[in-house]
C-alpha cells in the first residue's frame, strides 16, 4: 500500500501576474518502507511537494492522502498530529543556531508530552543514530554542515516517525559525506521509516539503495519507476554485511 | 496518562525561561501594569469605603419610619407589602432593633465595643424605604406624612438633601470605578501585548520549527500565554501592596482628622477573598492580552 498518495495534484504560487506553476497533474504513490528518491533539476517543485505532504501548503487541485488520510481535509487542530508521524529535513536544517544538538532534538520530542528523562534518552539514541555525540555542548551555529544535517535528521527521527522527507540532505556535501548521509537516511529506513529524498543530484540514485525514483521536471513527473519494476540489478547492498551475518551464524 | 503534565511543566519552564531572557522588559511590563492597577484599586478601595460610610450613617435609605415598641407585627407586614405595591417604592425592609444594633456597631468600627451588653430592644425597629430613582421629593415627603399617621408608626425620619449628595457622591465613584476599569483592562492588555509581540519575534525560528515537528497551538502558544498571566498577577499584587501600604499610612489620619464623618476602624482594605479576585483579574487580563498577541503574530 501506498504509504504518500498524491492523486492529479495541482499547486500554484502567488496570484495574477506573479502566478508561477509548482506542481502539474502530478500523481504518484510512495509505498510503504521504501527509500524513493524525488530528483529534478531547481524549481521542479520537489519541495512543493514535501511542503503538501506536511499540509504547510494547500493543493489547488487534487488529493493528498498520507497513510490512507486525506490530510486537506484534516481539522486544523490534527495537523500537528499528522506532522508527528512525518519527519522532515529541510535544506536549510531549520535548527535553534543557540541550542545544542541534544537541545534541538529534545524540541521534538518534549512535543509529543515526554518525561524529561525519557526525552533525553531518545535525544540520545536518535543522535547515535546519526553517529553524532550526544554530549556536544556546542550551539548549533558552531557545528560544520555535515553535522547541523545530522542534527536535522536526528531531531526528524527521534520520534520514530512513519515517513522521513529529507529535502536536499545532501545539498552541498562531497560525494564522501553525501554517501554517509544516504547511509544514516537507509538505516533509518531499515528502522521501518519510510524515506523520500528529494534531491537535484543524479548522483544519489548511484549512492542509494533505492526502491523507487521519481523525476520531476516543470512540476510534471517525468518517469517514475515503482518499486515491483525495478530490477535485482537497481536494488544495491540492500542486505548488506550487517544482514547477512547473523543468517551465515544460523547456516 | 500523564502527558498533559509534561506538557503543562515544558509551558511553565519555557515561558520562565522566555522571561528571564528579557528581564527588563518583564520588569518595565510589571511596573506599567502596576501602576495601572494601583490606579483601579485606590478607586475601587475609595467606593467601598464610601458605601461602608454611607450605609452606616443611614444616607442611604431616603425614608424610615421608626415603629412604635409594641407594633403588631402583622400590621408592620401589611404596612411593607403596600408599600411594595407604589410603582415610586424600590423597596421596602422591616429592620428588626436586633439588625439595627448590629448595624450601629459595624458603623461605629472599633468603637462599637462602648454597645457591647446593650439590649437591643432599646433600640426601635423600623421600616425602611427606596424610592425608585428620579421619584419626585414631593412624593417623599407626602408618603412621610401619610405614614406617620398610621398608629404602628412613632416617628418618620426624611433624609434630607445630604442623602441625595451622598447619593450622587457614591454613584460618580461607582461611574469612575468602572470606568478605570475598562480604561486599566484595556492598558494592561496593551501592555501584555506588546511584550508578547517582542516575545513572539526574538522567539520566531523557535515557533516555526515547533509547528514543523508537531507541537499543537496549546504547546506553541502556551509559554507565552503564561507570561502574560504572570506579568499581569505580579502586576496586581504588586499594586495590591502598595495600596495596602498607602492604606496602612493614610487611614489613621482620616479617621483621626475627619473624626466627624469616620469613625475609627470604620475604613477597611480589602479583604483576603477580594486581594486573591484583584491578583486573578490581573491574571486574566495578563492571559487575554497574551492569548490575542500570540494568536495574532505567531499564527501570521
Ligand atoms: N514561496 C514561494 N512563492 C512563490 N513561488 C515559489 C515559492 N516556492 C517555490 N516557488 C516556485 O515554485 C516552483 C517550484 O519550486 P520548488 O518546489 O522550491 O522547487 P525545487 O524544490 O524542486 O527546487 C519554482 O518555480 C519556484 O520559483
Ligand atoms: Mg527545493
Amino acid at each position: 500500500m501506498a504509504i504518500i498518495e498524491l492523486t492529479n495534484v495541482t499547486m500554484n504560487y502567488g496570484r495574477g501576474p506573479r502566478r508561477r506553476s509548482a506542481l502539474r497533474g502530478v500523481s504518484i504513490g510512495v509505498p510503504e518502507g521504501a527509500f524513493s528518491v524525488l530528483l529534478g533539476p531547481s524549481g521542479a517543485g520537489k519541495s512543493t511537494l514535501l511542503k503538501l505532504v506536511l499540509a504547510m501548503e494547500r493543493p489547488e487541485e487534487g488529493t493528498i492522502r498520507v497513510a490512507g488520510r486525506d490530510i486537506h481535509r484534516l481539522r486544523k487542530g490534527s495537523i500537528p498530529y499528522l506532522r508527528r508521524n512525518v519527519g522532515v529535513v529541510f535544506q536549510d536544517f531549520k535548527l535553534l543556531l543557540d541550542a545544542t544538538p541534544m537541545e534541538n532534538v529534545a524540541l521534538a520530542l518534549q512535543v509529543l508530552g515526554m518525561p524529561r528523562r525519557e526525552v533525553r534518552e531518545r535525544a540520545a539514541s536518535a543522535l547515535c543514530r546519526v553517529e553524532l555525540d550526544p554530549r556536544i555542548r556546542r550551539p548549533a551555529r558552531c557545528l560544520s554542515g555535515g553535522e547541523q544535517q545530522r542534527v536535522a535528521i536526528a531531531r526528524a527521527v527521534a520520534g520514530d516517525p512513519a515517513i522521513l522527507l529529507a529535502d536536499e540532505p545532501t545539498g552541498n556535501l562531497d560525494p564522501r559525506l553525501t554517501q554517509e548521509i544516504v547511509d544514516v537516511l537507509e538505516g533509518i529506513r531499515r528502522r521501518g521509516t519510510t524515506v523520500l529524498l528529494a534531491t537535484h543530484d543524479p548522483l544519489v540514485l548511484d549512492l542509494a539503495p533505492l526502491t523507487q525514483q521519481i523525476h520531476l521536471e516543470h512540476g510534471r513527473v517525468v518517469t517514475l519507476t515503482d518499486p515491483t519494476e525495478l530490477s535485482e540489478d537497481d536494488i544495491p547492498e540492500i542486505l548488506p554485511a550487517s544482514w547477512a551475518g547473523p543468517a551465515e551464524a544460523v547456516a | 496518562m500523564l502527558r498533559p503534565l509534561y506538557s503543562l511543566a515544558y509551558i511553565i519552564a519555557r515561558g520562565g525561561r522566555g522571561m528571564a531572557q528579557a528581564p527588563a522588559v518583564q520588569l518595565l511590563a510589571v511596573g506599567t501594569i502596576a501602576v495601572c492597577m494601583l490606579l483601579l484599586g485606590a478607586v475601587v478601595l475609595a467606593w467601598s469605603n464610601a458605601q461602608g460610610v454611607v450605609r452606616a450613617w443611614g444616607l442611604d435609605v431616603p425614608i424610615t419610619a421608626y415603629l412604635v415598641d409594641d407594633a403588631d407585627p402583622e400590621l408592620v407586614e401589611a404596612t411593607v407589602r403596600r408599600l411594595r405595591t407604589l410603582p415610586e417604592v424600590a423597596d421596602a425592609e422591616r429592620v428588626s432593633p436586633e439588625q439595627a444594633l448590629r448595624r450601629l456597631s459595624e458603623g461605629l468600627g472599633e468603637d462599637g465595643e462602648l454597645l457591647d451588653g446593650l439590649e437591643p430592644s432599646v433600640l426601635p425597629g423600623s421600616i425602611e424605604i427606596h424610592l425608585a430613582p428620579g421619584t419626585d421629593p414631593d412624593f417623599g415627603r407626602a408618603l412621610a406624612e401619610r405614614l406617620d399617621q398610621q398608629p404602628i408608626v412613632d416617628e418618620v425620619a426624611v433624609a434630607g438633601a445630604w442623602a441625595g449628595r451622598a447619593h450622587d457622591l457614591l454613584q460618580t465613584l461607582g461611574d469612575l470605578a468602572l470606568g478605570a476599569g475598562l480604561l486599566v483592562s484595556l492598558a494592561c492588555m496593551a501592555i501584555v501585548w506588546s511584550t508578547i509581540r517582542l516575545g513572539v519575534y526574538a522567539r520566531r525560528a523557535e515557533i516555526q520549527i515547533l509547528r514543523l515537528v508537531g507541537g499543537t497551538r496549546r504547546f506553541v502558544h502556551g509559554p507565552f500565554v503564561f507570561e502574560g498571566m504572570v506579568q499581569g498577577s505580579l502586576g496586581a499584587a504588586l499594586a495590591m501592596g502598595i495600596l495596602w501600604l498607602g492604606f496602612d499610612a493614610v487611614h489613621p489620619f482620616l479617621e483621626r482628622g475627619l473624626s466627624m464623618v469616620f469613625a475609627a476602624g470604620a475604613l477597611s482594605f480589602f479583604t483576603p477573598t477580594q486581594v486573591g479576585l484583584g491578583i486573578a483579574f490581573g491574571a486574566s487580563l495578563g492571559l487575554l492580552g497574551a492569548r490575542a498577541a500570540v494568536a495574532h503574530y505567531a499564527e501570521a
